[in-house]
């Protein structure tokens, strides 16, 4: 069977633009089936034999009818959910989320996400479970310090591109302050002006002096320091349940685990 | 109860001008040090949990909650950190013979001021450190005078700082029923321990304690819940009273009752009271004492650990106490977890047709959750499950394999005999939370699901951000 591979960009912009193409290569060659079109956010490394590469440009526009489709016909939830996935770090991701899509539209069914007997929905919510995991250690392991602008800033690494996820959670939660995360990973700064509706800005340049803590800073650190450290039971101890919880991954980031 | 907020508002009028604590000068030193000894007075409270109540954030003041809570770390004992754990004075007028704050014993005192806690929970949460306040104390000259230490911290927390992230605070057992009220509609949840499972173990160990004093405040906190939730579907604007529910706390172990005791007492805490949660803690020897176990004896831990087991049973997956344990049979089993336990001694309900069994049933397999029953019944609408996607879905099929069939097929050719059944799943390894060498008990190797077990450790960890 030939088969036809959109290469598009890995964000969540590029795979949508992807989705539309797809729909309207499938129309205007009269392909038999979704099946025989795949997406990839990768270059291959191999091209294989009948299959035909093609690379579909980032188009906002579609993107959008897109989005404006998946929300009126499979809900928020589900947009959620997709969102999750297509942020993920898994290569597969743009197909999973692009045969979901098509899943769901044919049988019309706000609850695709359930049809984990599906293979594609399988792959979808394994990858969105991971995004989802881990936006849920970065909203308990982010960590800010308090700048002499009066800035809290936070430096993150994370493996899935979650920032535009955790920054809404931070909005909520400090109204008043102007706070700044950095994803060292992406080299995207999520910035929150004080009252303020939050955005992203990728590689923007910094003073490095600008990220001078304040004095008290020490103090807090310190602070917080001696009570984790203090708050454990001695004769309980248990490194192995502290480890498991709490992966070694996330600690470069973290004030209490600094020395 | 309008007098000593009229009071207290205008103090703190004056308060806002020297809001900030001094942290730099002389004071510094004795910041770090009061909180270092309050830390340490108040680690071996358990309840650590920020759950039980959604609160957005309202666009100006700092905070919010999220119901499911939130771990922002994890101590060297495992134990997840959420809440700023402490205690506002380690002064003490009582003696209980298991607690490091009784009055005999020889141990550093400190007290904090409202501002300093304050000005701590604000600074710690705005770095993102802790979900909120968890506030207990020793005894302060009298009950009455320490709530009223609590509840002036907590006014100012809310009305002068404005936070509005989650706070935890203890009921104290004869204050005045006026403070305890009033601190409830500050407070997000309220505790009062109960300290021993029962009013003879109190008795011994716990001489100026009583039942009845505990239980009052209890009933009414319970009371003020009920209560609050009318006034709340009556007026919209009602602030309401401890909304994320109560919890209580016993001491496990330093006295001779028996699982099924302590499992009924928690069962009718549940049924009786409304609690949210009982937490077990495992005692932990700090003071000598000829009424207690020997320092040196260990934690018994992995009997905390098969009550939080069988506790996450009465609450989630609606077993009653009586299914699990008797008069003849009053302890866990300490090689099987109590579920494994119990479906070994029901083997005539199984096996469990996964297509077409109830949720309820489906529950009560080994190796299914709350979650993986929850997305067996939705998966199963669209297309008939096979072992395979159980697998994915999170089931542990090691553990379930001898008590389910998919389409009337069971995984392997197995025997449905309780012997053989246990034999095979002894040969798993349990995977407990905790070393060998932290277990009294013989040590034993069983099996369990990991995820499982991060609950039933205790550790709260209601995250309900995978697609449940």
């Amino acid at each position: 069977m030939y088969e036809y591979v959109l290469l598009c960009e890995d964000s969540m912009e590029g795979i949508l633009s992807g989705v539309y193409e797809a729909y309207r290569f499938k129309k205007e060659n009269n392909i038999e089936s979704h099946d025989s079109i795949h997406l990839s956010v990768t270059n291959p490394d191999i091209c294989r034999l009948f299959t035909e590469y093609r690379t579909i440009e980032t188009n906002y526009e579609n993107a959008d009818k897109v989005i404006g489709t998946i929300r009126k016909r499979l809900g928020e939830e589900v947009y959620y959910r997709l969102c999750l996935a297509m942020v993920s770090c898994f290569e597969e991701k743009a197909d999973a989320v692009y045969h979901t899509i098509v899943l769901g539209l044919r049988e019309n069914d706000k609850m695709i996400m359930d049809r984990l007997g599906e293979d594609w929905v399988q792959r979808t919510f394994r990858f969105a479970r991971a995004s989802s995991n881990e936006l849920g250690h970065m909203v308990e392991y982010t960590r800010f310090s308090e700048l002499e602008n009066g800035v809290l800033y936070a430096k993150i690494n994370v493996k899935h591109h979650i920032l535009q996820f955790l920054m809404p959670h931070f909005a909520d939660r400090l109204p008043s302050e102007n706070f700044m995360i950095y994803d060292e990973n992406t080299d995207v700064y999520g910035i929150h002006p004080k009252q303020k509706e939050w955005y992203l800005v990728q590689g923007m340049e910094i003073d490095q002096s600008m990220l001078n803590a304040t004095a008290a800073e020490e103090d807090y650190q310190e602070l917080f320091k001696r009570f984790c450290k203090t708050i454990a039971i001695e004769s309980r101890t248990n490194k192995k349940l502290q480890n498991s919880f709490l992966p070694l991954r996330f600690r470069p980031n973290m004030t209490e685990f600094q020395p | 109860m309008k007098q000593i907020s009229s009071t207290l508002a205008s103090d703190c009028a004056d308060c806002k001008n020297k809001m900030s604590v001094e942290l730099y000068s002389a004071a510094r030193q004795t910041i770090m040090d009061k909180l270092q000894i309050l830390t340490d007075a108040a680690k071996y409270d358990v309840a650590c949990t920020s759950s039980g109540v959604d609160r957005k954030g309202n666009g100006r003041d700092m905070g919010n909650c999220i119901s499911a809570g939130i771990c922002h770390s994890f101590s060297a004992d495992g134990r997840c950190i959420s809440l700023l754990k402490i205690l506002m004075s380690n002064e003490c007028v009582y003696d209980c013979k298991y607690c490091i704050n009784r009055k005999s014993n020889d141990v550093p005192r400190a007290t904090f001021t409202p501002d300093e806690i304050c000005e701590l929970t604000i600074n710690f949460y705005k770095r993102n450190y802790i979900e909120g306040l968890f506030l207990s104390s020793g005894i302060v000259n009298n009950p009455t005078y320490t709530m009223e230490l609590i509840y002036e911290t907590l006014y100012k927390l809310r009305n002068v700082y404005r936070f509005r992230g989650y706070v935890h605070v203890k009921g104290i057992p004869g204050a005045d029923p006026m403070l305890i009220w009033q601190t409830g509609y500050l407070a997000d949840r309220m505790s009062v321990n109960l300290e021993l499972p029962t009013a003879e173990g109190l008795e011994r160990l716990a001489p100026n304690k009583h039942r009845k004093s505990i239980l009052k405040p209890m009933r009414q906190i319970q009371n003020g819940i009920i209560q609050g939730k009318q006034e709340l579907a009556l007026y919209k604007s009602a602030s309401s009273f401890v909304p994320a529910g109560q919890s209580t706390q016993m001491i496990i172990g330093a006295t001779p009752e028996s699982d099924y005791q302590i499992m009924s007492v928690a069962e009718s805490l549940y049924d009786k009271f409304a609690m949210k949660r009982v937490f077990y803690s495992a005692y932990v020897g700090i003071n000598e004492d000829k009424a207690l176990p020997a320092v040196t004896a260990k934690a018994p831990l992995l009997r905390e650990h098969r009550l939080y087991q069988a506790d996450w049973l009465l609450r989630y997956y609606s077993f009653r106490v009586s299914e699990l344990l008797n008069e003849k049979h009053q302890n866990f089993n300490i090689l099987l977890d109590p579920k494994c336990d119990w479906a070994l001694r029901h083997l005539e309900q199984f096996p469990v047709e996964i297509n077409r069994a109830e949720y309820t049933m489906l529950l009560r397999v080994p190796g299914i959750g709350v979650k993986s029953a929850q997305r067996i019944c939705k998966a199963r609408r669209s297309s008939p499950l096979g072992f395979d996607s159980l697998k994915k879905i999170g089931v542990v099929l090691k553990r379930a394999l001898y008590f389910i069939t998919c389409n009337g097929k069971m995984m392997y050719n197995t025997k449905i005999d309780e012997d053989y059944i246990t034999r095979n799943l002894l040969a798993e390894h349990e995977k407990l939370p905790f070393d060998k060498d932290g277990i009294t008990y013989r040590q034993l190797s069983l099996f369990d699901d990991g995820s499982e077990n991060e609950k039933l450790f205790g550790l709260d960890r209601e995250r309900n951000t995978a697609y449940v």
